[in-house]
């Protein structure tokens, strides 16, 4: 492990400890196994709401081109980051033309429903499956996110949803960028980030471990990756699990 | 905290306990397994199926009220993601939209709506409180256009009046110390684990300064024993500080109509439970102190509400259009462009994909090289390609030409250029492919029998110049040598990169023509190149087509820029159209070996996609043999003028060689007479024998000359 590659067998040490720990804080990982094979990966969904920026820019800006979409994206990557998420995603729903709707006749009307005014603000679901990839001897970061009517959003839309400091970084270098790519495992298109440096940026990261608290691989190369696309690990990931119980 | 003063300003005055309604969240793996279920398990089966789903209380504030279907929705008795309540449902999936649309709705309502009151009313929601949480889902799923169209309901029961809080509600921290607060955490953790679960959806509480018991619903009559002060719990995934969420609406209707008589006010915890950075809380949760209202005294199931309003805030259904995700089409588009772009990504970061996806490609001829050419193609995410051929299939075909089969063959066999089309969109339906099933005149072929053949030979040659027109690159993949010259002058006299194709028993040719100027400086520069005649009018009759890879001529003449470059004819001594002199490989195609087809069709698309890569494009100078060893011109490498292979001896060499001033297709003359006389010229060409070419081009004056040499060295060799 010392050179920045991960093996298979550490990668599933690395995943049981990972999830122990996330059992511990409710976060949310669980550890899919494809049926018949000893693969697996860990899973965790999360929600993020996303402002919906109401100036109308989008559609003027021309598509098409695979390369950088231009959306204007304001978002905090601080810690509660998700909770007021902002930018200008897009996911514009084919709304119906569809008739059959309820006559909004007669004694119908609700008077014991709150309007609950959505404003522009869209709840979207990011799913995040770490996998192992062999030819990279490295953890590779697979994730797509939904609507809430469960529409795939498009690459462009993911790459708006990325917070600007990130988005930069990403476009500057082809190798570490996000694709989209079939998923190894259940042949379904995923969004990856790619593990091309992931050796590169990870080997400092060991060379610093001490003796007594050896890094858990999978979970430092998380909290590097995981920010980009909205994944958070909490800071209570590294503080051992056994020596106190939480605050209250 | 924004959505804190939005609330209050819509928070009543007058007290009113008003519900936040659930919105209806659907993950992609749920319409997958819909589809799947609709394809494989329902068909044309409408009846009502049951389904499941969650809710959650540990959202971060500012998420909507979510009731979430996933993948596992199907599989009702399957678990449900820890700390989360199930929720059970009815799946209507109707099978037209018309059906969707006619549905009763009220009458699903109405239905479901009593199912629950006659739970209420049997006390069988008090052994499974999870009864209270229903929900309807109608659907039609549209699986040709993956159109999902969906309207939940989310049924609740209804006092005949309003219900009324007797003040303003507080958040737990207001009301428990953080002591009480420990204990209720570690008392709901317990009734958890003694329930089996890891959420409950719905409990009873009593609580002293520092202790907190809870019980089950079921427990009532043994748990609370002063009904002055009740308090009950509800699992509320709502996180507004102000209303609590859906669940609780039909709990109240059972406590008024369980315990009505005996209650006027109880005291509800609307219990959330979140963990954020790894930390839990549940001091947020929030209580109401809640009048309870009567029901009438008849047990006539209430008035219900719970159709879902649509994103526009009206009571309407919701669609997904999902093709982009479920398409096979699309996903097979996608994945094309992925799979090159990938290529672009890891290996040669300046490819220019566009450019070479973009080009739209004529193949002339789809016979053994045109299926290979195509196929190579299509590797290439090249969209638009357009066969011309004349031949149908026949059964010898298949094995060598890898877009037919047997079938193809049978009744005749079907035109190779409409099933080539066929088959390449159902190996890729993005394909923008056309086929032609046309002939194309040949010198020394002629047109002129009847008013009918001429007219007809006019409408091919028109076609066939549209046609060029129309694309980027022409491929001369044809197995005839004389079908080659009339592209090759139109392509010529239209600028158009032509990539040329050639097989013998093992050997092969694959090169590129040379690119005329543009028109206005043709003049001076055809002058210029006639300057510099061409090559080796001796080793053109051991390997006929095109030039020849005589080492030394392709060392004299090296770095011969693009429009200097030779076209196929232009090593010929004698005009195509005399097939019984002209010794060519190309009529031999049928009998090459097997492999070669595959080898020189794939060399001709990897040619042309490196002349695209160069900035010159076609004009780009012809890299030689001698230039393996130097700096590539292109990302991919090398841009050759010709590719000659040797099987035999598995071995290619790159050959250069220039353009020939009496070539009989691409020399300035031919060139001309053909953009001045058009038709009448070429028809001139197809009726008359090799000679009138050989005349007009000077060639019949070299053919002289050169058989004069060649006897010359005859006798000179035999004088040895
Ligand atoms: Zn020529």
């Amino acid at each position: 492990m010392s050179r920045g590659v991960l093996d298979e067998e550490s990668f599933r040490l690395c995943c049981r400890l990972l999830l122990q720990r996330s059992e511990q804080l409710r976060d949310g990982w669980s550890w899919k196994a494809v049926q018949g094979s000893e693969e697996g990966y860990l899973r965790k969904t999360a929600l993020r709401s996303v402002v919906i920026d109401p100036s109308p820019a989008r559609d003027q800006e021309g598509s098409g081109s695979d390369s950088e979409p231009r959306t204007s994206c304001q978002s905090c990557p601080d810690q509660q980051g998700r909770e007021k998420e902002e930018s200008a995603l897009v996911a514009s729903v084919d709304t119906d033309r569809v008739s059959g709707a309820i006559d909004d006749d007669e004694d119908d009307e609700d008077d014991g429903v709150c309007t609950v005014s959505g404003g522009s603000s869209q709840v979207l679901q990011y799913e995040y499956h770490i996998l192992h990839s062999c030819s990279y001897a490295a953890p590779v970061l697979y994730f797509r996110a939904f609507t809430q009517e469960g529409r795939s959003l498009t690459l462009e839309e993911v790459w708006s949803s990325v917070h600007p400091s990130f988005r930069l970084r990403l476009q500057s270098s082809p190798l570490n960028t996000i694709s989209l790519q079939e998923h190894p495992l259940l042949g379904q298109p995923f969004f990856m980030l790619h593990p091309c440096r992931t050796e590169e940026f990870m080997r400092p990261v060991l060379q610093a471990q001490d003796q007594h608290r050896p890094v858990n691989y999978v979970l430092s190369w998380l909290s590097v990756v995981g920010p980009v696309v909205g994944l958070d690990v909490p800071l209570k990931y590294s503080t051992s699990p056994g020596s106190s119980t939480e605050p209250h | 905290m924004a959505s804190d003063t939005s609330e209050a300003a819509s928070s009543p005055p007058d007290l009113k306990l008003q519900f936040a309604p659930f919105s209806s969240a659907l993950e992609a793996g749920f319409w997958h397994q819909l589809t799947q279920k609709k394809l494989n398990d329902y068909r044309l089966d409408e009846s009502p199926k049951s389904i499941k789903g969650y809710y959650y209380n540990g959202d971060p504030l500012g998420l909507p009220t979510r009731l979430t279907l996933e993948f596992s929705a199907f599989e009702v008795d399957g678990p449900t993601p820890a700390h989360c309540c199930p929720a059970t449902g009815t799946l209507y999936n109707t099978n037209t939209l018309d059906a969707f649309k006619t549905t009763d709705k009220k009458a699903l309502l109405e239905k479901e709506a009593k199912e629950i009151w006659d739970s209420i009313q049997s006390g069988a929601a008090l052994k499974d409180p999870s009864i209270l949480c229903k929900f309807i889902l109608l659907t039609f799923a549209d699986l040709k256009k993956y159109h999902f169209y969906y309207w939940f309901c989310f049924p609740a029961l209804c006092f005949p009046e309003g219900i009324k809080i007797i003040q303003q509600p507080s958040a737990l921290e207001q009301v428990f110390s953080a002591k009480q607060i420990t204990a209720l955490q570690e008392a709901y953790d317990v009734l958890c684990i003694k329930r089996g679960t890891t959420a409950e959806p719905y409990f009873l509480m009593k609580y002293t300064a520092d202790t907190v018991q809870m019980a089950p619903l079921e427990d009532w009559d043994t748990f609370i024993t002063d009904t002055k002060k009740v308090t009950v719990g509800v699992y509320d995934p709502c996180t507004l500080s102000q209303h609590p969420g859906w669940p609780l609406r039909n709990l109240l209707v059972l406590l008024a109509s369980q315990w009505g008589s005996k209650l006027d006010t109880v005291e509800v915890l609307c219990f959330r439970d979140r963990t954020l950075q790894g930390s839990r809380s549940i001091q947020h949760g929030v209580i109401f102190q809640i009048k309870l209202p009567e029901l009438p005294l008849n047990s006539a199931c209430p008035k219900s509400v719970g159709w879902e309003k649509n994103p526009k805030g009206a009571m309407g259904p919701r669609m997904v259009n999902l093709s982009e995700c479920m398409d096979p089409k699309r996903l097979a588009e996608s994945s094309v462009d992925l799979n090159l772009k990938l290529m672009r990504w890891r290996l040669v970061p300046s490819l220019d994909l566009d450019k070479v996806v973009s080009t739209k490609c004529l193949l002339l001829g789809a016979g053994t090289l045109g299926c290979n050419v195509a196929r190579t193609l299509m590797g290439w995410g090249v969209r638009h390609i357009t066969f011309v051929d004349n031949a149908k299939i026949s059964y010898s075909n298949p094995v060598r030409q890898p877009l037919y089969e047997f079938e193809d063959c049978l009744g005749g066999g079907k035109f190779k250029a409409t099933a080539a089309v066929d088959r390449l969109t159902k190996i890729f339906p993005g394909v923008n492919a056309e086929g032609h099933n046309m002939s194309i005149p040949m010198p020394g072929h002629p047109v002129n029998f009847s008013e009918a053949t001429l007219s007809q030979a006019q409408t091919d040659v028109e076609q066939l110049e549209k046609l060029i027109s129309e694309h980027d690159v022409v491929f001369l993949l044809m197995d005839t040598r004389e079908s080659r010259w009339l592209p090759t002058v139109i392509a010529a006299s239209k600028r158009k990169l032509v990539v040329n194709a050639a097989l013998g028993f093992d050997t092969f040719v694959v090169m590129r023509h040379g690119l005329k100027t543009a028109p206005v400086s043709r003049g001076v520069s055809a002058a210029a190149d006639s300057s510099t005649s061409c090559s080796s009018a001796s080793s053109s009759s051991s390997t006929p087509a095109g030039p020849a890879p005589s080492v030394p001529a392709s060392s004299l003449f090296s770095n011969i820029p693009g429009h200097k470059l030779g076209c196929y004819f232009c090593n010929d001594v004698v005009a195509p159209g005399d097939s019984t002199r002209d010794r060519t490989l190309d009529q031999q195609c049928t009998v090459s070996r097997p492999g070669l087809a595959m080898i020189a069709g794939a060399l001709a698309v990897e040619m042309m996609v490196s002349i695209l890569q160069h900035s010159e494009g076609g004009y780009a100078v012809a890299s030689s043999s001698d230039d393996r060893m130097n700096e590539p011109p292109t990302s991919l490498g090398l841009v050759p003028h010709q590719i000659r292979g040797f099987l035999s001896r598995f071995d290619n060499v790159l050959p250069a060689s220039m353009a020939f001033d009496k070539c009989t297709a691409c020399s300035p003359i031919v060139l001309d007479n053909y953009e001045r006389e058009g038709f009448n010229f070429l028809s001139n060409v197809f009726n008359s024998s090799h000679s009138f070419l050989e005349d007009l081009t000077g060639l019949t004056l070299l053919h002289q000359e050169t058989q004069a040499a060649e006897i010359w060295d005859l006798s000179d060799d035999e004088s040895i």
